[in-house]
């Protein structure tokens, strides 16, 4: 099997555009329904969220729970406008409501009026988050500077061990599996109503990291393919290059994807999602890595070498010596 | 061979050493695993102090840990972060109120003199208060949420009773330079020093002459709450207690001297704070969470071991070894580095173990193609490790570098994630290089392993395999 990743090139091309259009679309759509790109968490906008569950042992947890009443609790306290959930964890109902953020008064208040109206809580499962507005911007922005700062750095350290246009279309790259994942969240947010936390920015800088790997492995397979054979045109190179490094592209990516996934069905509900942002990352940068940074790559090259055609004459020069059979 | 003899030795040192860390130091459990309550604190600026620097968070956290201490949660931990924030941990405490009351006010210390002909009344209201807050402990116990408050009520009157009997002297906890214990003379009780500025000084001398002698007392009162009431001996009558510098004695132990020397400090506090975010989790929840999410990386590790074994055969074989190894030796660097594990911290280590596996599918990949290419089979091992050198160290400082941005720009549970990332990163550097390589290499040396079928299934079996090593 051979992949023609050069021919094919405008196939791939449209692919990745069609997935970031319907992103950037979904994007649109949800600023205008909650005032930002993606549906946002507490850790964004502040406010309380309040999860408890059942203590099965003085209350009856065999019916579902009464969200009726526990919304007329809210409204009794003023909180008419919080949102309310139903949890069911292992056998065990609870509720989860979701508010502007509550004093310590307001929350054991609203703690007491409860659990008179439904039963007895199990304060073992309790879980209460409060964040200030102040918060969130300070996790978005020194998120946020997170990423610029990695950016920046991975396009350091590859233009000086590659070249400076090697790094650029690394970065095309990383733009593209970072724009497919906030993308495919937006819409994951709009239709299922999935948030995204701190924990995503967490994974955004993850997929930064790891899925530059793929495209750092192309690229040394290309520098040293140009090395050994200045002569071949560079469109042949990139298609020899992707080709001999495809098996290990898609193995270290079914291998960082197999606990991810299991991980995703079955961990606890904290890191399902950043599992799930991981899964979509990865893929995504395999992919642009692949049919992306690699095509990009050469049809940069066929056009500047026209013009310059010693360039891939340059790179021999850093390039390791091939005394292969030594030992490190 | 020697040097391979040498090398094999290292590993197996390292991984006793790595079992005897995991067993004797067990891992520190985050919050999020544990249960438990996190509270940020925001230290505010006032017109007084218009820029918090490391002096002021030193001792707002200072008092933070003082207050915190006596409410006898263990293993509190108090630390700054950022420039004007502090991050409090409570293992254990479900309910952050109390907390986060005791934090978010701001405590304020005064000197107050006794009203004439009140100290009959005092005693009395003393005794009463005292009874109440004794109550209060037994209702606590109890867990009788209305009792709790109402005595929380009486209580408040009584303080409200007492905090009348007094008349303010303009002499605050700002005047305060320094409160600490110290044993008397004698060696056998103890004392609290009080060191005031040059006003409060001024003040002081003055509020004392005026008591000295009287038998009425001193009140020094936090937050409207008297927490002492010392007297003033008719020596200082002519003068006061001059000099900026005073005493109180009584009936202190080493504790109680401290605690109140400390309550004394903390009041001198001149910036406000506020707790801006709380994040609770009850103790189940966390073992439920820490329970699945182990069960599902371990089962997803399962499927990578199986997965190398089936499809890379013997290096195969060697690269799960590697693996296991890698895993031992980055758990034992978490538990001997401190690192507090966290939710996102196991994710980050479960996910090191699926990167570290690329090393070993690079370098797999590499000797297969020298096998292909018609080379012996311990040239391609060695050209595989070589040659896969330059992609296993580019790819790992790159992901070293997103580490890096994290650990530096991010908040706390951020950092976690970042540091056992970077951890296993470096670790699995060292297992692929090494382990992996020094094992393939012991393996060869058994002529009955030497097989290239056992390292590339499906090799055209129309070129001779010479069989010799160098």
């Amino acid at each position: 099997m051979k992949l023609q990743v050069i021919k094919q090139r405008n196939l791939w091309w449209a692919i990745s555009a069609a997935v970031i259009l319907a992103g950037i679309a979904s994007m649109v759509i949800s600023w205008q329904q909650f005032g930002a790109p993606l549906r946002p968490s507490l850790d964004f906008v502040g406010g309380t969220r309040f999860q408890v569950e059942l203590d099965c042992t003085r209350s009856d947890c065999g019916k579902p729970i009464d969200l009726a009443a526990v919304r007329s609790v809210l409204v009794e306290q003023g909180l008419g406008n919080s949102s309310v959930q139903e949890t069911i964890n292992q056998d065990r109902r609870g509720i989860s409501i979701r508010s502007s953020p509550l004093s310590p008064e307001q929350r054991s208040r609203l703690q007491t009026a409860l659990s008179e109206k439904i039963g007895p809580f199990d304060p073992a499962t309790t879980r209460i988050d409060t964040v200030g507005p102040v918060i969130g911007q300070q996790i978005l922005s020194s998120g946020l500077l997170a990423l610029l700062v990695a950016f920046a750095g991975i396009t350091v350290y590859l233009s000086l061990r590659f070249q400076l246009d090697y790094a650029i279309f690394a970065l095309v790259a990383l733009l593209h599996d970072v724009l497919v994942t906030v993308g495919i969240f937006s819409i994951l947010g709009l239709v299922f109503g999935i948030e995204v936390d701190s924990l995503f920015i967490v994974a955004l800088l993850t997929i930064v990291g790891f899925s530059v790997n793929d495209t750092v492995v192309i690229y040394d397979r290309i520098r040293e393919t140009i090395a050994l054979n200045s002569d071949r045109s560079i469109d042949d190179i990139v298609d020899t290059a992707v080709n001999q490094t495809l098996a290990r592209s898609i193995n270290t990516t079914l291998t960082t994807l197999l606990p991810l996934i299991s991980i995703f069905l079955f961990g606890g509900e904290t890191l399902k999602f950043f599992a799930l942002a991981l899964i979509i990352g990865f893929i995504a940068g395999v992919y642009s890595s692949i049919f992306i940074a690699s095509t990009l790559l050469a049809l940069w090259r066929e056009r500047t070498e026209k013009v310059a055609p010693v360039s891939a004459g340059d790179l021999a020069v850093t390039d390791p010596p091939q005394k292969s059979d030594e030992a490190l | 061979m020697q040097r391979q003899r040498s090398l094999l030795a290292l590993i197996l040192v390292l991984l006793i050493a790595a079992i005897v860390v995991i067993v004797r130091i067990p891992p520190r459990l985050g919050l999020d695993l544990r249960g438990g309550s996190q509270l940020t604190v925001q230290v505010k600026t006032t017109e007084e102090v218009p820029e918090i620097t490391s002096r002021e968070m030193d001792a707002v956290q200072r008092v933070i840990e003082d207050r915190l201490n006596p409410q006898g949660v263990s293993e509190i931990v108090v630390q700054s972060a950022g420039n004007d924030q502090i991050l409090v941990q409570l293992p254990g405490v479900n309910d952050p109120k109390e907390a986060e009351e005791l934090l978010g006010r701001v405590a304020k210390l005064e000197f107050r003199k006794q009203k004439p002909g009140t100290e009959a009344q005092l005693q009395a209201e003393y005794r009463v208060l005292k009874e109440l807050q004794l109550q209060q402990e037994s209702l606590i116990k109890g867990n009788d949420q209305k009792a709790i408050e109402e005595n929380k009520a009486a209580i408040q009157r009584s303080n409200a009773a007492i905090a009348n009997l007094f008349e303010p002297t303009g002499l605050t906890g700002e005047n305060l330079k320094d409160a600490f214990p110290q044993s008397t003379t004698s060696q056998t009780t103890w004392e609290v020093g009080l060191r005031f500025d040059t006003k409060g000084a001024a003040l002081f001398a003055d509020l004392t002459k005026n008591l000295a002698g009287t038998g009425r007392s001193i009140g020094i009162f936090l937050d409207n709450e008297l927490i002492s009431a010392p007297t003033v001996g008719p020596e200082f009558a002519q003068t006061g207690i001059t000099g900026g510098s005073a005493v109180v004695t009584g009936n202190f132990t080493a504790q109680s001297a401290t605690t109140l020397a400390t309550q004394l400090y903390g009041g001198a506090l001149p910036v406000p704070v506020e707790v801006v975010e709380t994040r609770t989790v009850g103790a189940t929840l966390g073992q439920d969470s820490i329970q699945s999410s182990i069960y599902a990386g371990v089962g997803g590790l399962v499927l990578v071991l199986t997965f190398m074994v089936l499809y890379y055969r013997l290096p195969g074989v060697i690269a799960d070894i590697s693996l296991i190894i890698y895993a031992l030796l980055t758990f034992a660097a978490f538990n001997l580095l401190g690192v507090t594990l966290t939710l996102p911290g196991i994710a980050g280590f479960i996910l090191s173990i699926g990167m570290a596996v690329d090393a070993n599918v690079l370098i797999f990949e590499r000797t297969r193609e020298e096998l292909r290419a018609g080379k012996t089979l311990y040239r391609s091992v060695e050209a595989g490790f070589y040659r896969a050198f330059s992609s296993i160290l580019d790819s790992n400082v790159t992901t070293l570098i997103a580490c890096g941005a994290l650990a530096y720009l991010g908040t706390s549970f951020v950092r976690g994630f970042a540091v056992t990332l970077s951890v296993g990163v470096l670790t699995s550097m060292f297992t692929a290089l090494t382990c992996s390589r020094t094992l393939l290499l012991f393996v060869l040396s058994f002529s009955a392993l030497r097989k290239p079928g056992y390292f590339c299934p499906n090799l055209s079996s129309t070129q001779p395999q010479p069989e010799a090593t160098p």
